[in-house]
């Protein structure tokens, strides 16, 4: 029998190798986004690193069924901290999205994400029907809108848009018919009119900024600006590690969270925006195919709600770094500096490759 | 058991969807990324270049530091800089040569402030020369079109009031070291400012506040067109200190033409009234950053102006030390206080001859006349039977050999020899008749100035040694709150009412009875009590080194004085490097540092002739009460 078990339970080394490339990477342009200013950054984004490694070897060791049966218990665990920061939460940076512990800070939405794709997956375990039916619709509504909302409530859209994936995955695997579809693009279109009275004076600047850049040149335009000069300027092969001007210049106030791509472009070009881009294109597709491959539909749900919520903050970072999409605060995950999506990408991330180690075997 | 697999091809149909979809839209953001890199590169590299961004330091003002009645020891003006942005010159060595042409300055000194600030981002200027007259600013403005690399920056400088006044106390600023950078992590770069001695350096980040920082974009003649960012600088805090400026006034214009330093102390709360130190300097100086010449001259100066001698300069305590020595034996019943002794003028022990200061004796004395007089036989007898390990032990439990932790840097802790301590540090065997010596404070003992007035404190408010500080409160400048120190004290040797009052007794017949060692300093109308001391310093060998100055040959003079008798409120002690003698040289300035304080006034110093007549002091009542008055609260 103990052989079997050698045999049957594997790691995907693709996902893990490039997971851990990134967040190397990750360290070393945070050493260079923050030289000469916050000294001790590189220090904790390893140390945070080394967190959530623990988390991934938590979340390969443990068994996910276990942890799908339990994901409702999570998920209400999970939003309590959500609450208590609407209700008694300090504002930083304008938001109530954390939560101090000593000198650290901790942002409570990152594991909310986690605990929402468990419960997710939870949910659709035994939804083999093919198409989505209304009750699970509105399940799944539920179980993606309260997290969204305690969250845009903070108010973090940017945050909040990264439950979103959630909510696609479940009605695109799902198997949500076409009139569906057409349904929810309605519905979004009247929403959308009335939102824009709903938001508040900072997030209408920014979107207005997106789509006129140059009309505001030094207020929230000039990060897209200046993000892009930096882009631009890198060139093929960049200006060299901690030479690049723009960000040694520290034209953004965020450039080792949320711009760290900017700084990446400048320095090493092209070329390590290709690395990057690659590297997690490499995560993602390979995290689809072991979706398809997961021995049970939990495990299926579960892999393509964490990829989805990897994707979607991939491809809007990476997008508004060169102003195709407004600025929302999304980090880039695994590089970016910021310990609890570092955390929590790990243990999704271990969630994976859980799956994937339990591929064959037996309940 | 295995679960029956379900039909999940309508599942693996969408999976293989999105990694289509997926797989384009990487492939969208790669060619996005490849558009704005490599067709317009050139176009934002450009863009990048021209990005003239330029940070420019936001300096806080340095926290005030005033004496305790509210006085201005030390502020800030303001001072006009000149500074660099490489990134601007068009060819670096032009540069120099305007800077040095300009400013008449050396022109190997503008390449090394340049060469040092290469390491820096390009943004961050180079400071070329400091506190520029206003001619030369005029003179720089003028040409700045030409040369938009430079610019005039105003920073604060420290001013310092009160002639350099209180100098050691303070301390000065400097140009942080590479040293002081490294340690202090970041927060300082080169050609900022630091505290560097006194509390100056001990509080510095009290002091200093937080420097801000504005990011500007200039335009190609070196105009602020735009500010990008601006990080408000956090003034420092200003710090109110013990010293009373007053009494610092009176120990410097002593000090004026003698080497030593005084101590005023307050022995219930160890709060240092005045601290000085001579020679001193002006910590003008060093703002206006030295000149070579400047600082050879202190540095080079035999007397070493730049140290503090009421801290870093430890000398043996003369016949100071007999005070101790004596309420030590008390308490202890080591010695009778009414058995007297004959003192013949000298005496023998271990068959060598140790004279008494007094040539022909003092004849029969008991304890209080001992200490009246400065009887050095009856302490040779005394220090005999203790023994030196005993006297060590009277000596440490009144904090000698000991730092007193005063808030100032370079302490020196002073030595207490013992018979461990001879066979440690000597590797040699204790001479019995070293500790003849050692019981009136010669010899191998040493003790700062701030020790003795520590120890003095513990003695005359029985038991407590008060920690000496210099800090009393610092006080926000922006909200007016405060903080204040809180006073320490360590346990000292334990009180005995009937010793205390012997010696105190003793004490008080030095300055207020004919034939005390300081009779010539008493304070009419002012119950003091103190002691001299007179140190030989140079053994008989050490004469022809000494050559031609004759001044180094001449006896180290001590006071320590305390006042009023009862519930003493002050401390003073003053030592006189070379002075001569103790009641001569020491004593007058503890004399009208204890008037002043206490509010009375003195005569005009009358002819020595006269003095010894002068009436009887009256009741010493009022002074009290006037003493009482005298001393204000904090502002």
């Amino acid at each position: 029998m103990i052989p079997r078990v050698f045999v049957e339970r594997r790691l995907d080394w693709i996902v893990l190798l490039s997971a851990l490339s990134l967040a190397a990477i990750g360290v070393l342009f945070v050493t260079s986004a923050s030289q000469g200013r916050f000294p001790g950054l590189p220090t904790r984004q390893a140390l945070w690193i080394g967190v959530g490694l623990l988390a991934m070897t938590a979340g390969v060791l443990v068994d996910y069924r276990r942890l799908l049966k339990l994901s409702f218990l999570f998920y209400c665990a999970s939003l309590l901290p959500l609450v208590y920061l609407l209700l008694f939460g300090e504002r930083i940076a304008n938001v109530k999205s954390w939560i101090r512990v000593g000198g650290f800070q901790f942002q409570p939405a990152e594991l909310a994400k986690i605990a929402t794709a468990l419960l997710l997956a939870y949910l659709f375990e035994n939804e083999d029907e093919g198409r989505l039916r209304p009750g699970t619709f509105l399940k799944l509504s539920a179980i993606v809108g309260v997290p969204f909302l305690l969250v845009f409530l903070q108010p973090d859209m940017g945050l909040a848009s990264t439950f979103l994936p959630l909510l696609a995955v479940g009605l695109f695997y799902g198997g949500l018919p076409l009139r569906g579809w057409i349904a929810i693009l309605l519905v979004l279109v009247v929403l959308m009119g009335g939102g824009w009275f709903l938001l508040k004076d900072y997030q209408k600047q920014r979107i207005g900024t997106f789509f006129n850049p140059e009309a505001d040149v030094l207020g929230s335009g000039y990060q897209v600006r200046q993000s892009k000069i930096a882009v631009g300027s890198g060139g093929f092969t960049g200006k060299g590690y901690m030479e690049g001007t723009q960000s040694q210049l520290r034209f953004l106030p965020v450039q080792h969270s949320d711009f760290i791509l900017a700084v990446i472009a400048e320095e090493w070009g092209f070329l390590g925006v290709l690395l990057v881009l690659g590297l997690f294109a490499a995560l993602l597709l390979r995290a689809l195919t072991l979706a398809a491959l997961a021995r049970d539909r939990g495990g299926v749900f579960l892999i393509l709600g964490v990829t989805a919520m990897l994707f979607w903050s991939v491809t809007v970072n990476s997008a508004m770094m060169i102003g195709l999409l407004p600025t929302t605060g999304i980090p880039l995950p695994l590089v970016s500096y910021g310990g609890s999506s570092m955390a929590t990408t790990f243990l999704g991330i271990g969630l994976i490759l859980g799956v994937e180690y339990r591929r064959f075997a037996n309940a | 058991m295995l679960k029956v697999r379900d039909d999940r091809r309508d599942l693996t149909r969408r999976i293989e969807v999105s990694r289509i979809v997926a797989g384009a839209v990487f492939s969208a953001l790669t060619f996005a990324y490849w558009y704005i890199q490599i067709v317009q590169g050139d176009r934002y590299f450009e863009l990048s270049e021209n990005n003239r961004i330029r940070s420019v330091k936001v300096t806080a003002p340095r926290g005030y530091v005033l004496d305790r009645e509210g006085r201005v020891l030390a502020e800030n003006q303001p001072a006009y800089n000149l500074q660099l942005y490489r990134r601007e010159a068009r060819n670096l060595e032009e540069s120099i040569a305007f800077a040095a042409r300009t400013l008449d300055l050396p022109p190997e000194q503008v390449r090394a402030r340049v060469e040092r600030g290469l390491r820096d981002p390009e943004f961050l200027p180079i400071a070329i020369a400091e506190n520029l007259g206003l001619e030369e600013v005029a003179r720089i403005e003028a040409r700045i079109p030409e040369h938009p690399e430079f610019a005039i920056a105003v920073s604060q400088r420290r001013l310092y009031r009160r002639n350099g006044e209180g100098a050691h106390a303070l301390g000065y600023l400097s140009e942080a070291s590479p040293d002081q950078i490294r340690r202090f992590g970041g927060v300082y770069r080169l050609g900022d400012w630091i505290g560097q001695k006194g509390i100056e350096a001990s509080y510095e980040r009290l002091l200093a506040g937080a420097n801000g920082e504005r990011r500007v974009v200039v335009d190609s003649y070196g105009r602020e067109i735009d500010e990008e960012n601006r990080l408000e600088a956090e003034p420092g805090q200003n710090l109110f200190v013990t010293l009373d400026a007053e009494l610092q006034e009176i120990a410097e214009a002593y000090f004026r033409e003698r080497v030593g330093a005084a101590v005023a102390m307050d022995p219930a709360t160890g709060e240092i009234l005045a601290m000085a130190s001579s020679p001193g300097y002006d910590p003008n100086t060093f703002t206006r950053r030295v000149t070579a010449a400047e600082w050879n001259a202190l540095t080079g100066n035999p007397d070493h102006p730049l140290q503090n001698r009421a801290v870093q300069n430890a000398h043996a305590p003369g016949s100071v030390l007999k005070v101790f020595l004596a309420y030590g034996a008390l308490v202890n019943r080591e010695v009778d206080p009414s058995a007297s002794i004959f003192c013949p003028g000298q005496a023998t022990f271990y068959g060598r001859v140790f004279r008494c200061h007094k040539k022909g004796g003092h004849g029969w004395v008991n304890l209080r006349n001992a200490i009246k007089v400065s009887c050095d036989v009856y302490f040779y007898n005394l220090g005999r039977r203790l023994g030196i390990d005993r006297i060590a032990e009277y000596a440490r439990a009144f904090g000698f050999g000991e730092p007193t932790g005063i808030d100032l840097a370079f302490e020196r802790s002073g030595l207490v020899p013992s018979e461990k301590w001879a066979l440690e540090k000597r590797k040699a065997r204790w001479y019995p008749s070293e500790t003849i010596s050692v019981s009136i404070g010669q010899g191998p003992i040493l003790a700062t100035p701030v020790q003795v007035a520590r120890a003095i404190a513990g003695l005359v408010r029985g038991g407590t040694l008060p920690t000496p500080h210099l800090f009393l409160a610092s006080q926000d400048p922006a909200t007016g709150a405060r903080l204040r120190y809180k006073a320490e004290s360590k346990p000292g040797m334990p009180i005995d009412a009937a010793s205390l009052a012997l010696v105190k007794d003793g004490m008080w017949a030095v300055v207020n009875e004919p034939g005390g060692t300081a009779f010539g300093s008493r304070v009419p109308g002012l119950e003091t009590g103190g002691k001299t001391g007179t140190v030989q310093v140079v053994g008989r060998e050490a004469i022809p080194r000494a050559g031609a100055d004759r001044r180094k040959l001449e006896d180290h003079a001590w006071f320590a004085g305390f006042a009023p008798l009862e519930d003493p409120r002050l401390v003073v002690v003053v030592f006189v490097e070379h002075g001569g003698h103790g009641s001569s040289a020491a004593a007058p300035l503890a004399k009208q540092i204890f008037a002043k304080r206490f509010g009375v006034a003195l005569p005009p110093e009358p002819p020595p002739l006269l003095r010894a007549a002068a009436p009887p002091a009256p009741a010493p009542a009022p002074a009290l009460a006037q003493a009482r008055l005298a001393e204000k609260p904090l502002p």
